[in-house]
C-alpha cells in the first residue's frame, strides 16, 4: 500500500522545502542565494527516483488508486521540476537587484512545484483539489512579492479573489459529482457515470469543475486576472505561474476528463471546444494592441492555453488511436510550450535589465546595442509564433494534426481553420516586438543596464537548448509525449 | 414530518418562555428606578476607572499575524483528534507518521519565532 | 418524515448561490472573501450530505481536507489584504484599478 520508491520524489521535495526554511535561518542575508541554490540541488535530486521509476516502468498505484505513478505522472512531474529551477535560475539575479525575502521566496516556489507535483499523480477529487490548492496558494503570495509596490499588492489580490472563487466553484463541482456518483476515485467515478449521466445535478457538477479549472488556466472568459497579475507581480513569478501554475491547471484538467468524466464526453467536449475557440481568439486579438511585453506575453500565454485546450476538445468526438492522438498533441503542446514561454520570460528579464524598461518603445535598436539578447528574443518569439525550425512549429503541427484526426468531422475543421488563423495573428504582435528591437534605430543616449547574470544566462541557455533541439529532433519531446499516452486509453 | 416539529415545539416554547422572562424583569425595573441622568453615568464604564480615549481604536497589527498564527496551528488540531481516536488500531505506523507530521509543524513554529513574529515590539 | 439529502443539497446550493451573488456584488476585499468562504462551506455541505446518504465517510473525511484549505487560504488572503490595506487605508476593490489593457 505504501511504495516508498514511488513516492520519493515527494519526499525529497518535502526534505528540500525544510532544507531551504533552515538555510534562510541559518545563514547570512547576503548568502541567501544559497537556499536557491538548496531547492535547485533538491529538484534535481527529486528528479533522480523519477528516472528510476521510469527504468523499472509499470503503473503502480497507492491509497486505493487516489494516487497512481504512471509514464504520465512521471513526464508532467519530470516537466514540473525542471521548469521549477528554470525558474528559480531565472529569479536569483532578480531578487538580489531589490531588498527581498530571499529565502521565504525559494520556498513558496518549492511549495508550489510540490504540489504540481501531487496533482500529476492525484486521481482523486480530494487529492486533486489539494494539490491545486497547493499549487495556488503560495503562487498568491509569490504575485504579491513587492510589498511596497501597489501594482503588486493589486496583482496579488485580485489573483487570490479569483484563485479562492475558482477553487470554491471547482470544489462545488466535484461535491455535486461526488454526490451523484457516490464515488471520489477517478477510474469510479467513470465506471458509475453511465447510471446518472442524465441528471442535471451530474452534468452541473462536470460543467462546475471545468469552469474552475478554467480560471486556473486562464481560459477566456474566465482570463481577465491573468495579464493584470503577469503584470504587477514580480517578472520571474509571472514566468512561474504562465508555465507552473497553468501547466498545473491544464494537467488537472487533462486527468479529470479522460479518466474521471470519461463517460461524459458529450458534456465536456463540446464546452471545451467553446472555450478553445474563445481562449485562442480573444487572447491572440487582445494581445494585437498591448504596449507592454509582459502584458502582450500575459495575452499570449491565455491564447497558447485556447491552442492547448484544441486537441483536448475535439478528443470528446474520437475514439481509438485519434483519441490518443488528441492526448498526445495536447501534452507535447504544453511540454514544448513550457520551455519556450520559459525562455521568452528569462530573455524578457534579461531585457527588462539591459534596459531597465518593460514597454515596446524602449526596445528600440535592442539589436544595435545589445546583439544577443536580441536574438535570443527573435528565437523565443519566433517559437512562440510556430515558426519552423523552432519548437514551437512541432507543438502547432502536432495539434494540427491531431485536431484533423477524423476529416470528415466538421467541428474539427473549423476548429482548425480558427486555430490556423489565430496562428496568424499571433505572428503579428510576436514580429512587432521584433521589428522594434531589430529594425528600429536605438535612441541616442543608450540604457545603463547591469550585465547578464550567470543564473539568468543558464536559464536561457537550457530553455534555448530544448528550444532549438525539439525543434530540429522533434522525437526528443514527442518521445515524452508518447510515453504517456497511456491514460488517454478508455 | 409532524414527529419532527414537535421536537422544535419545546425550544420554541422555552425561547418563549425565556423572552418572557427577560421583559418582564426589565420593564419591572424600568418601571420601578429612578431616573436621575448626570455626565459621569454617562461616560464608558471601564472596571470603574476614568474611561481613556475614545470607544473606536484601532487594533495593532501584531494581533492579525497572532492571529493567523493560531489559526494555522488550531486547525491542524483536526487531523489530530481523529487519529487520536484510531491510534490504537493504526498502530507504529501512524504513531511514525504523525510524529513527523508534528515536527514539520514545530520546524514552522521555530521558523516563525526565528524570524521574529512572535516579538510584541518591533 | 425526516429531513432528506435532497433538503441538504437545496440548502448548499442556495449558499453556494448567496456566496456568488456576495462577491459579485460587494466592493470590500474582505466581505468577498467571507463570500467565498460561504461558498467553500457550501461545498462542505455538499460532501457531507453526500456522504452521510451513501452511508459512507469519504465525505465528512474530504471536509476535514477542505477546512484546513481554506484556513490555509484565509491566513494567505489576510496577510495580502492587510499588506493592501496598510499602503492605501482602504480595502474597496474599486480603488485597485492601476492595472489595465
Amino acid at each position: 500500500m505504501f511504495d516508498y520508491h514511488a513516492l520519493l520524489p515527494e519526499f525529497i521535495l518535502g526534505a528540500t522545502l525544510l532544507v531551504v526554511l533552515g538555510v534562510d535561518l541559518l545563514v547570512a542575508p547576503r548568502r541567501r542565494w544559497l537556499a536557491g541554490a538548496a531547492g535547485i540541488v533538491g529538484l534535481l535530486a527529486a528528479g533522480v527516483p523519477l528516472l528510476t521509476l521510469a527504468g523499472v516502468g509499470g503503473t503502480r498505484e497507492m491509497f486505493a488508486g487516489s494516487y497512481v505513478v504512471d509514464d504520465f505522472a512521471l513526464v508532467v512531474k519530470g516537466l514540473f521540476l525542471v521548469a521549477g529551477a528554470i525558474v528559480l535560475l531565472a529569479s536569483m539575479s532578480y531578487l538580489r537587484g531589490d531588498r527581498y525575502y530571499e529565502g521565504e521566496y525559494y520556498f513558496l516556489i518549492l511549495a508550489s512545484i510540490a504540489g504540481a507535483v501531487v496533482m500529476a499523480s492525484a486521481r482523486d477529487l480530494i487529492t486533486m483539489f489539494i494539490g491545486l490548492e497547493l499549487v495556488s496558494a503560495p503562487a498568491f503570495l509569490l504575485a504579491g512579492w513587492r510589498k511596497g509596490d501597489l501594482r503588486s499588492n493589486e496583482a496579488s489580490l485580485k489573483f487570490f479573489l479569483i484563485g479562492v472563487l475558482s477553487s470554491a466553484v471547482l470544489l462545488f463541482g466535484m461535491s455535486l459529482v461526488y454526490g451523484t456518483t457516490g464515488e471520489s476515485t477517478f477510474t469510479r467515478i467513470a465506471g458509475a457515470t453511465a447510471a446518472v449521466s442524465g441528471e442535471s445535478a451530474f452534468v452541473l457538477g462536470v460543467l462546475f469543475t471545468l469552469v474552475g479549472f478554467g480560471f486556473k488556466i486562464a481560459a477566456v472568459p474566465f482570463h481577465f486576472w491573468a495579464p493584470d497579475t503577469y503584470q504587477g507581480a514580480p517578472l520571474p513569478v509571472a514566468a512561474y505561474l504562465s508555465v507552473g501554475s497553468k501547466g498545473a491547471g491544464v494537467v488537472g484538467l487533462l486527468t479529470i476528463c479522460y479518466s474521471a468524466f470519461a463517460g461524459a464526453r458529450d458534456v465536456w467536449g463540446p464546452a471545451l471546444w467553446v472555450l478553445a475557440a474563445l481562449t485562442m481568439t480573444v487572447g491572440n486579438l487582445t494581445a494585437l494592441r498591448q504596449s507592454n511585453v509582459v502584458r502582450l506575453l500575459g495575452y499570449s500565454s491565455v491564447a497558447h492555453a485556447g491552442f492547448i485546450l484544441v486537441p483536448f476538445a475535439m478528443a470528446a468526438a474520437f475514439e481509438g488511436p485519434a483519441l490518443e492522438e488528441a492526448f498526445f498533441g495536447s501534452l507535447t503542446y504544453l511540454l514544448v510550450y513550457a520551455f519556450m514561454n520559459l525562455g521568452a520570460f528569462a530573455a524578457v528579464i534579461a531585457i527588462a535589465e539591459r534596459t531597465g524598461s518593460r514597454e515596446i518603445d524602449d526596445w528600440a535598436g535592442l539589436a544595435r546595442y545589445s546583439p544577443t539578447l536580441a536574438t535570443l528574443l527573435g528565437v523565443f518569439f519566433f517559437s512562440l509564433a510556430g515558426i519552423p525550425p523552432l519548437a514551437g512549429w512541432f507543438a502547432k503541427f502536432v495539434m494540427f494534426k491531431a485536431v484533423l484526426g477524423d476529416p470528415g468531422n466538421a467541428w474539427g475543421v473549423s476548429l482548425a481553420v480558427i486555430a490556423a488563423v489565430n496562428a496568424v495573428i499571433a505572428l503579428f504582435f510576436y514580429a512587432r516586438v521584433l521589428k522594434a528591437a531589430f529594425m528600429d534605430p536605438a535612441p541616442e543616449s543608450l540604457p545603463e543596464g547591469a550585465p547578464l547574470s550567470r543564473p539568468l544566462a543558464a536559464a536561457l541557455v537550457i530553455t534555448l537548448a530544448v528550444t532549438l533541439a525539439a525543434g530540429f529532433y522533434p522525437q526528443l519531446l514527442a518521445f515524452f509525449g508518447e510515453a504517456a499516452r497511456g491514460l488517454a486509453l478508455p | 414530518m409532524a414527529e419532527y416539529f414537535q421536537d422544535y415545539i419545546t425550544v420554541a416554547v422555552f425561547a418563549g418562555f425565556g423572552a418572557l422572562l427577560v421583559a418582564a424583569a426589565v420593564g419591572v425595573g424600568w418601571l420601578l428606578r429612578p431616573s436621575r441622568p448626570s455626565a459621569a453615568k454617562a461616560t464608558a464604564y471601564e472596571c470603574g476607572i476614568d474611561p481613556v480615549g475614545g470607544g473606536w481604536s484601532q487594533t495593532h497589527i501584531r494581533y492579525y499575524i497572532f492571529a493567523l498564527l493560531f489559526l494555522i496551528f488550531d486547525v491542524e488540531a483536526a487531523f489530530i483528534f481523529p487519529w487520536a481516536v484510531r491510534l490504537e488500531q493504526l498502530g507504529l505506523f501512524a504513531l511514525v507518521e504523525m510524529v513527523i507530521f508534528i515536527v514539520i509543524l514545530l520546524a514552522g513554529l521555530v521558523y516563525a519565532i526565528r524570524k521574529g513574529v512572535l516579538k510584541w515590539e518591533s | 418524515m425526516t429531513v432528506t439529502a435532497g433538503w441538504y443539497l437545496a440548502l448548499a446550493a442556495v449558499l453556494f448561490v448567496v456566496g456568488a451573488s456576495g462577491l459579485l456584488l460587494r466592493r470590500n476585499a474582505l466581505v468577498m472573501f467571507m463570500s467565498v468562504e460561504i461558498m467553500l462551506n457550501a461545498a462542505n455541505l455538499s460532501f457531507v450530505a453526500a456522504g452521510r446518504q451513501l452511508g459512507v465517510l469519504d465525505g465528512q473525511a474530504a471536509v476535514f481536507f477542505v477546512m484546513v484549505v481554506a484556513a490555509a487560504e484565509v491566513v494567505v488572503g489576510l496577510a495580502i489584504i492587510v499588506t493592501v490595506f496598510r499602503r492605501r487605508a482602504t480595502a474597496s476593490v474599486d480603488d485597485l484599478a492601476g492595472l489595465k489593457g
